[in-house]
């Protein structure tokens, strides 16, 4: 075995002295049979001849000796790199194009994978994250909402499917004693949170057990970015004390860098304090911001989890039917809070660059075989003199590697352009906190991809062109007619994939189109332009009683409408398209008492007066708040016209009384006093909902949303603003600041960035159609040049034959486009989720995009057919 | 593409190549000329198939090969049985003399 290895590392190595010895061997070999003849009468020239036959060729004897000595494949390898550089670097206009063209779709891949990768597959920072599960309530009515503590504590005592459950509270803190109030968000956790997804904190210690209790001391947990802003990365800084609330917290530990939750975690503090500080957390009907979160127990599946979840609601539902009548639980893996609403779009856009792929392939091969034709020669010389199929399939398949790994890395330099490209795009929030980039998994696709392309574009050609029937037709001289034709009908084909899948992307670059087109022409109910909101949240302890509540705001409302530029403010729990927004159930005068569960749940929003004017949302009947409405005033509220329509549909419903029937105080009657019109507080694509309005000093509430009308640019009253809040309370926080528009267009972001890049996709596939097209054609007519001469010779006119070259281009197209319409009527249903009002199967769109692709594809035609009719005959029958 | 010119049963040539060599170092030509004298010009060896066999016998350790000066003296490229090819051709003999024997067995009864 030793010499096995020592031959073939010397034939690698010391090719040169290898190659000596075996011509050296073989020339000695030669002379002796030489002599032989010689000595046996023959004239030397006669031996030498003599010599030569019963030899044979000697670089084929080399060839085998050099695979018997087993080196054969690299050195083969090493030859065919050298040979495809200089082949490559002879056709500088084919290795251009064909680089170029490969880099595009390449990159593509690239740039869409890293988003892939970094949404889907990139594994989560915790211990085996596929076991996790997160837990929510859900209602028939509503869908999911959040949990509550009492439910979460008995899901965890009954529940045998996991091996530990936690809940995790959303939290938001106002952090004070720094240069600016800022507020801070995070969790409130049960202790054995990090320890149950297996985080270990990077400086400190995790939670104790004893910290579920009630009673326990103000800790936290803070995040490593919090700990290098604030606290000065110091390692000595356990112990410290940071101000959340007005309240100090001593920080106990550092979670670690890379440390991830699906929303921004700057601290962690245990669920019992925030048990005690937030009583309302008791309350078994309160579900706001908690979920839980499970580690599936060894051997139980998901849906066995479901089935023992599904369990424990119906007896919960059962022993508090007042707060848990039909509601179920919700199980979901934890990637799915990660990934939100992306992952149809992330798909599709993944799929439409893959077709990109193809078409480059397709058109690539292309290439190589009108190349391939010129060198069907020279493949039948080599054939000629030894080289064996393999070997030639070899070295094309060879040349096909170099250009894929030139388009690779030229592919690499755009993704890195698209990559950043698309992070400009996608709003940070959406990724909750996956880092978009170019890493090893991500460049292992793409070298992937690379090869993968150079099967699919060289492979082909290469085992067309040395095709027996090809090469046995140019031995048996001139032009190998039969081949030709199977060469163009593989060409043709092609041409006809491409096209087909052109009008797939360009079938689903209408469909978004069209939906965003509709979404944008929906009317949302509301004026969004010259709109600023921001969010403020009373928490600290001298915002304990309601009327310093009540003054803050005020406070804020007169001051703000009193500044320059500002038309008109309010205070309201909603702004549109943002956040959850609160409901209750509610019991109407006069109408039969509802099970509970039955009663009417509309969104409560409580705003100042001047919500309507702010926003623009119209009143329809009966008038909208006063100062009047006051604390010391009966209680009024705004119904939208959905509610009136439902509730009061034959009567006029202003004086009509309603309770809030949690409240269970049929004595606090609140008198409707107007109509307004319906928002679309969910985001575009979603109906509206039933909303009632109450005036906000009737129900003083710590955290709102604060909402300015300016007579220009919002964005220019920001620090005008801050100053007038900071003049209240320095130490007040604002967060959340945005415009309007800046929320309505956020709203349909995945939409907006999958038509974008769709319509990209679409546009670069139908010009690499149109470029296939117009090279099968073109390549054809010069084909065809002699047949074209003798026909005008034959008395055909310009207008024949420009009809017969363009026929040929209309059938591939109408081919393409027939394959192309019946896959995207399969292929549209998948992209249903992302449309919005158009059907996936619209055939609008569906017959506009054939029409379109059929023009660019006539267009691209009319070229090479115009070409055709300049032909002269004489000089086409005299080029034979 | 035209098949290696091979006259002789498969795996029979490096039979007969560690055979000759077993009589002495040879160069290339000269064990071609030595089978075919030996076997009274019945088997003609060719180079096709010869350097080939000779390169891969040699690769598996079999025989080795070093230069040395031929009969008319010039640089020839000498081959030499190893060890392990002293065993192989035991191997490789005895194999062939069984197969033989029961082939003419066959044949002398049929």
């Amino acid at each position: 075995m030793l010499s096995d290895l020592l031959i073939r590392l010397r034939a690698l190595f010391r090719r040169d002295a290898v190659e000596n010895e075996l011509d050296a061997e073989l020339r000695f070999h030669f002379d002796r049979q030489v002599e032989k003849f010689v000595q046996s009468g023959l004239s030397l020239q006669e031996a030498r001849r003599r010599a030569r036959l019963t030899i044979g060729g000697s670089e084929k004897i080399k060839e085998e000796c050099r695979e018997a000595r087993g080196v054969h494949f690299l050195e083969a390898l090493a030859q065919d790199v050298r040979y495809g550089l200089r082949v490559l670097g002879k056709n500088r206009g084919f290795t251009a194009v064909t680089i170029l063209t490969l880099a595009l779709g390449i990159g593509a891949n690239t740039a869409i994978f890293s988003v892939v990768y970094a949404v889907l597959l990139q594994p989560l920072p915790y211990r085996d994250a596929s076991q996790l599960v997160v837990l929510n309530e859900q209602t028939p009515k509503v869908g999911q909402v959040a949990a509550s503590y009492p439910n979460f504590l008995d899901w965890r005592a009954q529940s045998h499917a996991f091996s530990q459950t936690v809940a995790v509270c959303s939290i938001g803190l106002n952090l004070a004693g720094v240069s600016q109030p800022e507020t801070v968000s995070g969790e409130a956790v049960s202790p054995a949170f990090l320890s149950m997804i297996g985080v270990r904190p990077f400086l400190g210690r995790d939670f104790s057990a004893s910290e579920e209790n009630a009673g326990t001391a103000p800790v936290a947990l803070v995040s490593y970015d919090l700990w290098r802003s604030h606290l000065g990365g110091d390692p000595n800084a356990l112990g410290r004390t940071i101000t959340l609330d007005g309240r100090s917290f001593t920080v106990i530990g550092v979670l670690p860098p890379n440390f991830r939750a699906p929303d921004r975690t700057d601290v962690i503090v245990p669920i019992g304090f925030w048990a005690t500080n937030n009583p309302e957390l008791a309350d078994r009907g309160d579900r706001r911001d908690m979920e839980a979160v499970g580690r599936l127990a060894p051997g139980i599946t998901l849906t066995q989890a479901r089935a023992e979840m599904e369990g424990i609601a119906a007896r919960l539902a059962k022993a508090y039917p007042a707060t848990n009548d039909r509601f179920g639980i919700l199980l979901s893996p934890i990637r799915d809070k990660f990934v939100g609403n992306m992952r149809p779009a992330i798909l599709i856009l993944f799929g439409a660059v893959i077709f990109v792929l193809l078409i480059v392939c397709a058109n690539v091969a292309n290439l190589f075989l009108v190349r391939s034709a010129a060198r069907t020669r020279e493949m039948a010389l080599r054939m000629a003199l030894g080289a064996t199929r393999t070997r030639i399939v070899g070295q094309m398949f060879t040349e096909s590697l170099i250009l894929a790994f030139l388009g690779a890395v030229l592919g690499l330099a755009l993704a890195i352009g698209g990559i950043h490209g698309i992070t400009q795009l996608i709003p940070t929030e959406m990724l909750s906190g996956a880092t978009v980039n170019l890493n090893l998994p991500v460049l292992v696709f793409a070298a992937a991809v690379a090869v993968l392309a150079a099967f699919i574009f060289g492979l082909v050609p290469a085992v067309h062109s040395t095709h027996p029937d090809v090469q046995s037709e140019l031995k048996e001289g001139g032009r190998p007619a039969t081949a030709a034709a199977k060469q163009n009908n593989l060409r043709g084909a092609l041409a006809i994939v491409e096209i087909s899948l052109a009008l797939i992307l360009l079938v689903g670059a209408g469909l978004m189109t069209k939906s965003l087109y509709r979404l944008m022409e929906v009317n949302p109910g509301f004026r969004p332009e010259r709109v600023l909101t921001m969010e403020m949240n009373l928490r600290t302890q001298q915002y304990s009683k309601d009327p310093a509540i009540l003054n803050f705001w005020q406070q804020l409302l007169d001051r703000v409408a009193a500044l320059p530029g500002v038309e008109s403010a309010a205070v309201a729990t909603v702004t549109p398209l943002t956040g959850f927004h609160s409901r209750s159930d509610i019991a109407i005068e006069g109408m039969p008492p509802a099970k509970p569960g039955d009663h009417p749940h509309p969104d409560v929003h409580i705003v100042s007066s001047g919500y309507l004017t702010t926003l623009g949302i119209p009143l329809l009947r009966g008038r909208t708040f006063t100062d009047a409405d006051s604390e010391k005033a009966p209680r009024v509220a705004m119904i939208n016209l959905m509610v009136a329509k439902r509730y009061f549909p034959a009567e006029n419903v202003i004086g009509k009384r309603f309770t809030f029937a949690e409240a269970g105080d049929k004595n606090n009657w609140i008198t409707i006093v107007g109509v307004v019109g319906d928002t679309k507080l969910y985001g575009l694509a979603n109906p509206a909902r039933l909303e009632v309005y109450v005036p906000f000093r009737q129900s003083p509430t710590s955290g709102m949303q604060f909402i300015v009308k300016s007579a220009a640019d919002p964005t220019a009253l920001t620090s005008a603003i801050r100053g007038v809040v900071a003049s209240i309370d320095k130490d007040q926080p604002i967060f959340a600041i945005s415009t309007m528009n800046d929320l309505v267009s956020n709203s349909i972001s995945t939409r907006r960035i999958t038509l974008i890049l769709l319509g990209l996709f679409s546009a670069l596939a139908l010009i690499l159609a149109a470029i296939g097209i117009y090279g099968v054609i073109s390549y054809s007519v010069a084909q065809r040049t002699h047949e074209i001469g003798v026909r005008m010779a034959l008395g055909a006119r310009r207008g024949d034959v420009m009809r017969m070259v363009l026929k040929q281009g209309v059938t591939i197209s109408l081919a393409g486009v027939v394959v192309g319409l019946a896959v995207s009527i399969g292929l549209a249903r998948l992209m249903s989720s992302l449309l919005f009002s158009v059907s996936a199967n619209d055939p609008l769109t569906f017959a506009g995009v054939a029409l379109l692709l059929m023009a660019v594809a006539i267009l691209a035609c009319y070229v090479p057919a115009r070409r055709a009719t300049k032909v002269d005959p004489m000089v086409a029958l005299r080029w034979e | 593409m035209p098949e290696p010119r091979m006259d002789l049963p498969q795996g029979t040539l490096d039979l007969l190549i560690l055979r000759t060599l077993a009589l002495g170092p040879e160069h290339g030509w000269a064990i071609s000329e030595r089978i075919h004298q030996v076997s009274s010009k019945v088997l003609q060896v060719q180079q096709g198939s010869l350097y080939p066999a000779l390169h891969r016998l040699e690769r598996r350790g079999w025989i080795k090969a070093h230069w040395g000066t031929s009969e008319n003296n010039r640089r020839a490229k000498f081959y030499e049985l190893t060890r392990s090819g002293r065993k192989q051709l035991e191997a490789e003999e005895s194999a062939w003399k069984k197969l033989a024997a029961a082939v003419a067995q066959v044949l002398g009864t049929a």
